[in-house]
């Protein structure tokens, strides 16, 4: 074991305690405490963790850090480039979510839900293990059922969720089995490795919500609360799973991951198309979201490493930059019900920091200028124009729509005539942190936008080492993924 | 000129051309970043700041001119940076100041600076003060970037300023449904023809291995030459046009024109009448060389501005109101503008330019006051002026002109075919698309839980 290594693990191990003692603390205490507190201490705890997770990976040679690798195809912990990015995001993304959450919202229960969420989501992204992540799929899914169906009016959405996360998870319980079973990332797997692949990429598809299987992705947000749809989406566990065991097999990029990353590429025009027809607020995140995540899914996908970057800046500029939407709409539905978008609602005078909060995170999952969104559509664009032009152009369509769709909800929701009398909704400062953060974090990298892309490039070199590298005769022992 | 002193020269004009960018970008943090933390500035120091950061840009420029005069207009390219790379891709911070930017730089400063002073007193406790003056600095932020963009992807970035400063200003007044329509209106066709410029960005790229126009025309304004070969000159000289007819306001994406003069009236002369309008004539005439290199898309630009032309005189003579007379005019003349780049022409469209700009700013902006000025007129002829107009449609036989006078109070029809041919069925496309997926979710998981979106917020938990 290297030096690196100890201080590696204590890092994962912080990301992943620190939510669950904090949610186990919770329980003890009861109501006698803000959960407020607890909770938000605790992911910063997790984002102190993953930060310096980051730090150590990237001071290192760049080679992924194993774990109990000897269980089975992959490290029981994984800590790679990949880790090093995903862990700090979603702790941001979790962390703004504690801070904007209405105070109604804040119950004992579901703050602790919350911090288990996170807990699993972050030991998820730490995990190469097939079989580790079957389990951390399926403790997730249940853990989110249970929080919609407790959402008032949220019976529908819950059952659409459940029926299709019970195929989801079955797919990936089964697929992973037959992938260890005859692992189709050493050379001479045969028929039953493939089948296991291909059960594996359906389990994505559906947990990503990509066409034919997207139905459940925008009810969730219109029926679950906005926390328990963010904290689902946002991270895009489906996604990281199609990395760990569909990148990286010996005949190449997977047939099945050219298959998800073809529909994806119509899930991101489509989800796009139809966020501009939508009539609610959440309909509108909804419908982005998928669009949006669909993009990061097509351009892993590709063999460029511009592709790939323009993919993991994807991942991070449109989470951020929707979870600042998803929030803003939360606040405002807070203080004022429900928002339809089929008309003007003249919310502006009502709430004009909150409308300036919408359109800048509007802007930054647009491609501006300035913001990092900017730099991952060019990224992206150019990378899927370079490997395949039709991909680049659908891209840019779904861009194109994503555009129209957020600059509509955004005069929807703040346009029109005021009601006279309308009471102000000031913005609370909490809030104007967490949304600041949010801002800050995808501005400043889209100014300065150098390092971030470097440490890309070495996750998306990485990734694409991996398929490189199989060669003939290694083991499930030797450097999958 | 010795190498010591060109070299001198040298940086004082990457550093004048980094200022010129560099002041409305100051502008915008300092307005900005004060309003979004809750506190905004007052009123005076607001105008001011912006003032101050349009006046720096302005001299700056000219200083540069005189630089640039006294080493022969020779261009001069500043590298800021590289923003990102990976792999052969490389995106990069590229200002070229020269005989087109400069000048150019000077007039949209000068211009942007007389409308800041005058907007400070017209919008004096306008609710929206602060945020005019924002949109302002982040348009003129926009425009130096795109005029001095030495990269297409410089210029993009640029031209995105341009879109959203202009739909937001177009939205100002947002409580009128007629402003928030027109707004979306203008931003779906900006986003629809900024399609062209991206793909072009795209194009360029992975024809020269960079989106600096070193590699893509070499040589002086306006005697550059294609460094390309012709097919790809001709996409991209096709796509340039394309993102050119949105920004510019051309058959068919003209109909957002009329609407966008219900923003405030300095944004309307700034935008509408002078710099936004102008800013796809701009592109082609930085990216002439291009233009030269594919005669397909010259002859097609003629066509197309002659057209509009045409077609925004017609309807132009039939408006009632004085700024959807002034509208078309601008159509008019950016019609006629376009045509003379397509001609080949390279001066006299940037004299055309400027000219027609800074008349129509000075028209927009004394608008609101045109019945005041008539009277004061009158009162100094001592009787009414005479009218003074003459319409085309007067020009024709009667017969014609009566089918015409039809046509232009339709405004060409054309508002109502895109709405027929494009907007209806796509719209109607989309929403069956998401009936559909109503009816699959209430299927599947009972009632759509999408269905109702006034239905009070019942969240239950924060998960």
């Amino acid at each position: 074991m290297t030096p690196l290594e100890p201080a590696v693990l204590g890092c994962v191990a912080t990301c992943i305690a620190a939510p669950l003692a904090a949610a186990a603390t919770l329980r003890l205490l009861g109501d006698r405490v803000n959960p407020r507190l607890p909770a938000a201490a605790a992911i910063i705890v997790s984002l102190a963790a993953a930060v310096g997770l980051a730090a150590l990976w990237h001071s290192g040679s760049g080679r992924p850090l194993l774990f109990g690798a000897r269980l089975a195809g992959g490290g029981l912990v994984h800590v790679d480039g990949l880790t090093a990015l995903l862990l700090p995001y979603v702790a941001v993304v979790d962390l703004a979510i504690v801070l904007v959450a209405p105070r109604r919202a804040l119950t004992t229960a579901g703050v602790s839900r919350l911090l288990i969420g996170a807990a699993i989501t972050m030991a998820t992204m730490a995990t190469a293990h097939p079989a580790a992540l079957v389990v951390l799929w399926g403790v997730s899914i249940v853990s989110t059922w249970l929080a919609v169906r407790a959402t008032l009016g949220g019976r529908p959405a819950a059952r659409l969720y459940g029926l299709a996360m019970t195929a989801a998870l079955a797919c990936m319980a089964l697929g992973t089995t037959l992938m260890l079973a005859d692992p189709p990332w050493l050379h001479g797997s045969g028929a039953v490795g493939a089948a296991g692949g291909w059960l594996v990429a359906v389990a994505v598809m559906i947990r990503k919500g990509i066409v034919p299987f997207h139905s459940w992705y925008p009810a969730l947000f219109s029926g679950a609360s906005v926390a328990t749809a963010l904290v689902v989406t946002m991270p895009q566990v489906a996604t990281y799973t199609a990395v760990r065991l569909l990148v990286g097999h010996a005949d190449g990029v997977a047939s099945e991951l050219i298959v998800v990353s073809q529909a994806a590429l119509i899930t991101a025009a489509y989800g796009a198309a139809l966020a501009v027809v939508q009539r609610s607020a959440r309909g509108l995140v909804g419908t982005l979201a998928m669009s949006q995540s669909a993009m990061v899914l097509a351009g892993l996908s590709g063999t460029l490493p511009m592709e790939l970057c323009g993919a993991l800046a994807v991942w991070v500029s449109s989470g951020l930059a929707l979870t600042g939407i998803g929030l803003v709409v939360w606040a405002l539905e807070s203080r004022a019900g429900r928002i339809a978008i089929d008309s003007l609602q003249g919310r502006f005078a009502d709430a004009p920091a909150l409308a300036a909060f919408f359109l800048l995170f509007g802007l930054a999952s647009l491609g501006f200028p300035g913001t990092l969104s900017f730099v991952a559509d060019d990224l992206i664009i150019s990378g899927s124009l370079d490997e395949q032009v039709h991909a680049g152009i659908i891209v840019i369509v779904a861009t194109v729509f994503a555009g129209i769709a957020v600059v509509r909800g955004w005069f929807h929701v703040f346009g029109g005539p005021v009601t006279p009398d309308a009471p102000q909704h000031v913005i609370l400062p909490r809030e104007r942190v967490a949304l600041s953060i949010l801002l800050a974090i995808l501005f400043g990298l889209g100014v300065y936008p150098g390092p971030f892309v470097s440490s890309l490039e070495q996750v998306a070199a990485s990734l694409l080492a991996v398929r490189e590298h199989h060669l003939p005769g290694q083991t499930s022992e030797g450097v999958h993924p | 000129m010795t190498e010591a002193t060109a070299t001198a020269l040298h940086d004082a004009v990457a550093a004048l051309v980094t200022w010129q960018l560099a002041a409305p970008v100051a502008t915008l943090v300092a307005v900005g970043l004060p309003a979004l933390l809750g506190r905004p500035l007052a009123e005076r120091t607001t105008t001011r700041l912006v003032g101050a950061g349009f006046a720096t840009s302005f001299l700056a420029a000219l200083l540069t001119l005189a630089a640039l005069a006294a080493r022969g207009f020779s261009p001069e390219v500043v590298h800021l940076g590289t923003l990102f790379s990976v792999g052969h891709h490389a995106t990069t911070i590229e200002l070229v100041a020269d005989g087109l930017s400069v000048p150019y730089v000077c007039f949209c400063t000068g211009l942007c600076w007389l409308v800041n002073a005058f907007a400070g007193t017209y919008l004096h406790r306008e609710p929206g003060f602060t945020r005019f003056f924002i949109l302002l600095a982040l348009f003129g932020t926009g425009m130096n970037l795109m005029v001095l963009a030495g990269s297409i992807d410089v210029l993009f970035a640029g031209w995105e300023f341009l879109g959203i400063s202009s739909t937001l200003l177009i939205g100002f007044f947002h409580e009128r449904r007629n402003a928030v329509g027109a707004a979306l209106r203008a931003f779906i066709t900006y986003r629809l023809c900024d399609m062209g410029l991206l793909i072009a960005g795209v194009v360029v790229h992975r024809a020269v291995g960079s989106g600096d126009f070193e590699r893509l025309f070499g040589g002086t304004w306006p005697h550059a030459t294609c460094l390309i070969d012709p097919t790809t000159a001709l996409v991209v000289a096709l796509l340039l046009v394309f993102a050119a007819l949105g920004k510019s306001a051309q058959v068919p994406f003209s109909g957002w024109l009329p609407q966008a003069m219900e923003g405030p009236t300095p944004s309307s002369a700034i935008f509408y009448g002078a710099l936004s309008i102008h800013a796809g004539a701009y592109v082609l005439l930085r990216c002439e060389a291009v233009l030269d290199a594919a005669p397909v898309a010259g002859w097609l630009l003629v066509a197309i501005g002659i057209g509009t032309a045409l077609h925004a005189a017609v309807v132009g003579s039939v408006q009632t109101d004085l700024k959807s007379m002034l509208a078309y005019a601008s159509m008019t003349q950016a019609g006629i503008i376009l045509a003379e780049i397509g001609l080949g022409l390279r001066i006299v469209p940037l004299v055309h330019v400027v000219s027609h700009a800074i008349l129509r700013s000075l028209q927009i902006l004394r608008s609101p006051s045109a019945l005041h000025d008539r009277h004061e007129l009158a009162a100094a002829l001592g009787g009414p002026p005479g009218s003074g107009t003459c319409s085309i449609l007067g020009l024709l036989p009667d017969r014609f002109g009566r089918g015409l006078y039809r046509i232009a109070l339709e405004r060409g029809f054309e508002d109502a075919a895109v709405q027929r041919f494009v907007i209806r069925p796509v719209l109607s496309l989309l929403e069956g698309a998401q009936a559909a997926e109503s009816r699959l979710v209430a299927a599947l998981g009972g009632t759509d839980p999408a269905a109702d979106p006034r239905r009070p917020d019942r969240d239950g938990g924060a998960t």
